[in-house]
C-alpha cells in the first residue's frame, strides 16, 4: 500500500465526513468498505486528521465485531450462528468448514483464499442455515455441500 | 371466458402423491361432464390451510376441506349448477367450514406490493397521507400524540412501553433541538422482520419518522442500521435520497413550515447497541455502551437533546394509524396490547417465513394454522420469543393468547418477534447455553453482575452438557441469575439469565438427567452421547470402520466390529455412514 | 425531479384506485435474493423482451413466505393475481408460456390465488 494514494483515501473520507457529529464510526466502515479491514496505518493517519489520540480509534474498532485490523482473506466465509440456523444445523456446518479448511473461525487459510467466521445472523432464517461467501448466500445448506461451495472459490488462484 | 378456478392440495401427511390422485380424479370429472374448457383445475403448492386432508377451493369464496374421494363428484356437480353464495347458488353444504383468515396486514402492508426503489409506488398506496393529515388537519403536536394515545400503540421493540408516553416526554421538554431515531440494529438471532420492513416498504418507516418528527418538535432524524443489513440501508439511503429530491425532507415539507431531515447510521456489530443509550453512544461515535437511565433518552438523548427512539415495527404503524385513525387500530388486539405483531416464525415448522397476526391470536393458531405445525411431522417441545432476553414457553402453553402481559407471565418477553419452534431433537440446556453464549460475547463489559455473570454462568452450562454438571450447579446459575436481573446495568444484562432462568423453570428434569444421568435425552449434547454397534443388525461391510479419522472402531468382516469409546471423538460419521441402522447412538 | 405538493397528494387521494394490470412482481428482499430471485428476475426480464410480451417486471419487498422464496406474483388480463413460489428459472419460462401466453394456471407452485373484488 501506498503511503500517498492511502494519504489521499483517508483524507477523501474525512472530507466527506467533515462538519458532522460523531461520524468516526461511519468513517471506519468506508475504510473497511476500501481495504477490506481497517489498517493500522491508517488509523495512525486518521488520529492526524482528526486530533484524536490513537487509542480513542482503537477503542472503538476492537469494541465493535464488524471491524477487522486483519487483512481478511481473498474470500470470506461467514457462517450464520442465528438461533434458526444453530437448530437447523449450523454448528456441523461449521465443523464441516473447519474440518475441510484446517483453520478455525476467527482466522484465514495459509494461502489467503478464504477466512472463516461465524455471524450471529444474517436474516435468512427462513432459509436456514445459511452460509454466506463473499456477497452471495448459500440456502439450506447441508454438511454434504459444505465441499461442493467451496471447490466453486478454490479453482481461482490465491492472492500472492 | 370467465373460467372457473379451482385448486387443489392435498393437506394430510401422504403430500404430494395424494395430490397429484385427486386432481387427477378432479379432471376425469369435468371431462366425464364437458367441463374441462369452463373450469381451469390446478394443483396448489400451498392452499393456506394444514392438515385439514384434501382441500379444494372453488373461487372466489367456497373451501371445502377433508374431501373424500367420493366428494369430488358432488363438488363437481355443484359447480355446473353455479355454486358461487354470492351469487345465489349453493355449494356441497355438507363439506363447507368457515375458518376466518388468521392474518392480517398492518404492519406489512405494502411489504411484496410496493416496489421499494419507487416512491410513486408508495404514493398510489396513501403513501405521506398521513404526513399531509399531520401537517394540515390535525396540526397540532397534542392533536398527533392524542391519535397514538387512542390507538394504544406500544413499542415492538421488546419492553412494549407505550409509544404515546415515550412522544410526550420529550415533547414536554424545551430544547434547540431533539432528535427522533429509528432502532434498525436488529440483534436478535433469529428474528428479520425490522430488515423486510426496511427492505420492502423503507417509505413508511420514513413517513412514521417524521410524524414522530413533527409530535415532538424534531427537526432532525437518524436511522441506526446493522451493518450486516446492506440491502436494507441501500433502500432506506435511496428512500431518503428521492424524498429530498422530491421535496419529502428537508425544509417546508409540503408547504408547511415543517422541517425535517434523514440521516443513516451504521452499527457495527454489537447486540447491545439495540439498548437506547449505548445505541445513542453509538450514534456519537462512540463505544456502544449504556449508561443508568433516568435519564431517559426522551429527557438527554443524543448529544444531550430530548431524543425518541422507536423501533422499526412501530414506526411503520404509525402512518396507518394517523390515517384510518387511532380508535380503528385499537379495534385490534387485546385490552393491553392492540394492533398487530409481525412474528419471525423460524426453527422447526414447515412454512417459516413472517407472520402478522392480531394481538391475542394463540401461539397454536400461529404455529399449526399458519406456521403449517413442524417440521418433518415431528412432535413440538416449546416455543422460544425474545431471543437472548426471552424465554422458552412449553408446548403445554400453546393456546396462549399472545400479548405482552401474557408472555411475561410465562417467562418470556415480546421481545422484537422472533418466534423460533422447537421439536423433540432440541436439547434445552443446549439451548440455554447457546443464548449464553451470545450474551457472555455480546456482554459490553461495562459492568460486573452482566461481565462475570454471563461467564459463569456460560461456564457452568458448558459444564453441565459435557457432563460435568453437579446438583449444586443448579442453585448456583439460579443465584446468579437472581443477582444478574437486580443489579446489571443495562436492559441486555437484567434479561441475560431469562433463557436460563425459564428453561429451568420448565425442564428442570432435563437438567438433572443431564447431571445425574449424564445423558442428554434429546441426543443432542455431543460429550454426552455414546455409540454402539448393534451385532443383530451389522451386516460387517467395515464402512464405519474406514470412515472413523479418530480410529475408534476395530474388528473385521468376520467377527464385525466395535466402537471403543474411549477413542470415539463421538463426530457421528459412523452413525450417518452406516446404511443398515447398525450403530446406535444414545 | 418535481416537488411533491400538498395539492398532488389530494389528487392522488381523490383518484379512484385504478388497478394496474400486466404486471410480474418478483420478490427481491435479501431473503429472495439469496433463494435466486436476481437469476429469475433477469430471465423473466429478457425472455419478455425477446418474445415481444407486453407485461412490466417489476421488484417488490418480501411477502413473508421466506421458505418458498423466490416469489413471483403474476397478474395479467383475463387471469386472477396468482403468487408462486419456489421459482427458479425453468418455472419462470413457464409461467411465461402457460400462465402469460396460454392462460393456463403453472401446478405445484402456487402458493396464493388472490379473488378479485367485483369492482377492483
Amino acid at each position: 500500500m501506498h503511503e500517498e494514494k492511502l494519504s489521499a483515501d483517508i483524507e477523501n473520507i474525512v472530507k466527506k465526513w467533515e462538519g458532522k457529529k460523531g461520524s468516526l464510526i461511519m468513517i471506519l466502515h468506508d475504510i473497511q468498505n476500501l481495504y477490506g479491514y481497517v489498517p493500522r496505518a491508517t488509523s495512525l493517519q486518521l488520529s492526524n486528521y482528526l486530533d484524536v489520540p490513537l487509542a480513542r480509534i482503537y477503542e472503538v474498532i476492537t469494541f465493535y465485531h464488524f471491524f477487522k485490523l486483519e487483512p481478511p482473506g481473498k474470500h470470506l466465509i461467514q457462517v450464520c450462528m442465528g438461533t434458526a440456523c444453530y437448530l437447523k444445523g449450523a454448528s456441523d456446518l461449521l465443523h464441516e468448514m473447519r474440518d475441510i479448511l484446517g483453520v478455525r473461525e476467527g482466522t484465514t487459510t495459509k494461502d489467503g483464499l478464504f477466512r472463516l467466521e461465524v455471524v450471529r445472523c444474517l436474516g435468512c432464517c427462513g432459509l436456514a442455515p445459511v452460509v454466506k461467501v463473499d456477497s452471495k448466500i448459500y440456502s439450506k445448506v447441508r454438511k454434504d455441500q459444505v465441499a461442493d461451495i467451496l471447490s466453486e472459490y478454490e479453482q481461482e488462484k490465491a492472492v500472492k | 371466458m370467465d373460467r372457473k378456478i379451482v385448486y387443489i392440495k392435498d393437506t394430510g401427511i401422504l403430500q404430494p402423491e395424494r395430490t397429484k390422485d385427486v386432481y387427477a380424479a378432479f379432471l376425469n370429472g369435468l371431462r366425464e361432464r364437458g367441463m374441462q374448457d369452463s373450469v381451469m383445475a390446478v394443483r396448489a403448492a400451498d392452499i393456506g390451510v394444514y392438515n385439514q386432508g384434501v382441500v379444494i377451493k372453488v373461487l372466489p369464496d367456497t373451501t371445502y376441506y377433508n374431501v373424500k374421494d367420493g366428494d369430488i363428484n358432488r363438488i363437481i356437480d355443484s359447480i355446473k349448477e353455479g355454486e358461487v353464495p354470492s351469487q345465489g347458488g349453493k355449494p356441497v353444504q355438507d363439506l363447507v367450514t368457515c375458518k376466518e383468515p388468521k392474518q392480517l396486514r398492518i404492519v406489512l402492508r405494502n411489504c411484496g406490493i410496493v416496489d421499494p426503489d419507487n416512491i410513486d409506488d408508495y404514493l398510489a398506496r396513501d403513501g405521506y397521507q398521513s404526513l399531509k393529515k399531520v401537517l394540515f388537519e390535525l396540526k397540532t403536536q397534542e392533536k398527533v400524540i392524542d391519535e397514538i394515545k387512542k390507538s394504544g400503540l406500544r413499542g415492538r421493540g421488546g419492553a412494549g412501553y407505550p409509544t404515546w408516553m415515550k412522544w410526550n416526554f420529550a415533547k414536554q421538554m424545551t430544547a434547540d433541538q431533539k432528535y427522533v431515531i429509528c432502532n434498525g440494529d436488529e440483534g436478535d438471532p433469529g428474528a428479520y422482520m425490522d430488515r423486510s420492513v426496511l427492505e420492502g416498504d423503507p417509505y413508511s418507516v420514513v413517513e412514521g419518522m417524521m410524524i414522530a418528527g413533527f409530535s415532538i418538535g424534531a427537526t432532525k432524524g437518524y436511522f441506526y442500521i446493522r451493518a450486516e443489513y446492506p440491502l436494507a440501508v441501500d433502500r432506506i439511503q435511496n428512500a431518503i435520497d428521492r424524498c429530498y429530491e422530491r421535496g419529502l425532507l428537508g425544509n417546508n415539507i409540503l408547504g408547511s413550515n415543517f422541517n425535517f431531515d434523514l440521516e443513516i447510521r451504521l452499527g457495527a456489530g454489537a447486540f447491545v447497541c439495540g439498548e437506547e443509550t449505548a445505541l445513542i453512544a453509538s450514534i456519537e461515535g462512540r463505544r456502544g455502551t449504556p449508561h443508568p437511565r433516568p435519564p431517559y433518552p426522551s429527557v438527554k438523548g443524543l448529544w444531550g437533546s430530548p431524543t425518541v427512539i422507536n423501533n422499526v415495527e412501530t414506526l411503520a404503524n404509525v402512518p396507518y394509524i394517523i390515517l384510518k385513525g387511532g380508535d380503528v387500530f385499537a379495534r385490534v388486539g387485546t385490552a393491553t396490547s392492540k394492533g398487530t405483531k409481525v412474528f419471525a416464525l423460524t426453527g422447526k415448522i414447515k412454512n417459516s417465513g413472517l407472520v402478522e397476526v392480531p394481538m391475542g391470536t394463540t401461539i397454536r393458531e400461529i404455529v399449526y394454522d399458519i406456521g403449517g405445525g413442524i417440521f418433518n411431522n415431528k412432535a413440538i417441545k416449546a416455543i422460544q420469543t425474545g431471543g437472548p432476553s426471552g424465554g422458552v414457553i412449553p408446548k403445554d402453553f400453546l393456546d396462549t393468547p399472545v400479548d405482552y402481559e401474557n408472555l411475561q407471565k410465562l417467562g418470556s418477553i415480546m421481545g422484537s418477534g422472533g418466534m423460533i419452534v422447537m421439536d423433540e431433537d432440541d436439547c434445552m440446556v443446549d439451548i440455554a447455553r447457546f443464548y449464553q453464549r451470545f450474551c457472555f460475547e455480546e456482554s459490553c463489559g461495562k459492568c460486573s453482575p452482566c461481565r462475570i455473570g454471563t461467564a459463569q454462568m456460560l461456564n457452568t452450562l458448558s459444564k453441565i452438557t459435557e457432563g460435568l454438571g453437579e446438583l449444586t450447579d443448579l442453585d448456583n446459575l439460579r443465584r446468579i441469575s437472581q443477582a444478574m436481573q437486580k443489579a446489571a446495568l443495562c436492559g441486555l444484562g437484567q434479561t441475560a439469565p431469562n433463557p436460563v432462568v425459564s428453561t429451568l423453570r420448565y425442564y428442570q428434569d432435563e437438567y438433572e438427567v443431564h447431571i445425574i444421568n449424564k445423558k442428554c435425552p434429546s441426543k443432542k449434547c455431543r460429550n454426552l452421547l455414546s455409540y454402539k454397534i448393534i451385532p443383530e443388525k451389522c451386516k460387517k461391510c467395515s464402512v464405519c470402520m474406514m470412515n472413523c479419522e479418530a480410529k475408534a472402531i476395530t474388528g473385521n468382516k468376520d467377527d464385525g466390529y466395535v466402537i471403543d469409546m474411549n477413542k470415539c471423538v463421538r463426530c457421528g460419521k459412523c452413525f450417518e455412514v452406516c446404511k443398515f441402522k447398525a450403530v446406535s447412538k444414545e | 425531479m418535481s416537488k411533491i405538493t400538498k395539492e398532488e397528494l389530494d389528487n392522488i387521494a381523490k383518484q379512484p384506485k385504478k388497478e394496474d394490470k400486466n404486471w410480474i412482481k418478483v420478490g427481491m428482499s435479501s431473503c429472495g435474493i439469496a433463494a435466486g430471485a436476481e437469476d429469475v428476475f433477469k430471465t423473466l426480464t429478457e425472455e419478455v423482451k425477446k418474445r415481444n410480451i407486453q407485461v412490466t417486471i417489476k421488484k417488490c419487498g418480501c411477502a413473508g413466505m421466506c421458505s418458498v422464496e423466490p416469489l413471483v406474483e403474476v397478474n395479467v388480463e383475463g387471469m386472477p393475481q396468482v403468487t408462486y413460489g419456489k421459482v427458479d428459472k425453468d418455472v419462470a419460462i413457464q409461467i411465461l408460456d402457460d400462465h402469460i401466453h396460454n392462460h393456463r394456471l403453472v401446478n405445484d407452485h402456487i402458493y396464493d390465488i388472490q379473488v378479485k373484488k367485483a369492482n377492483g
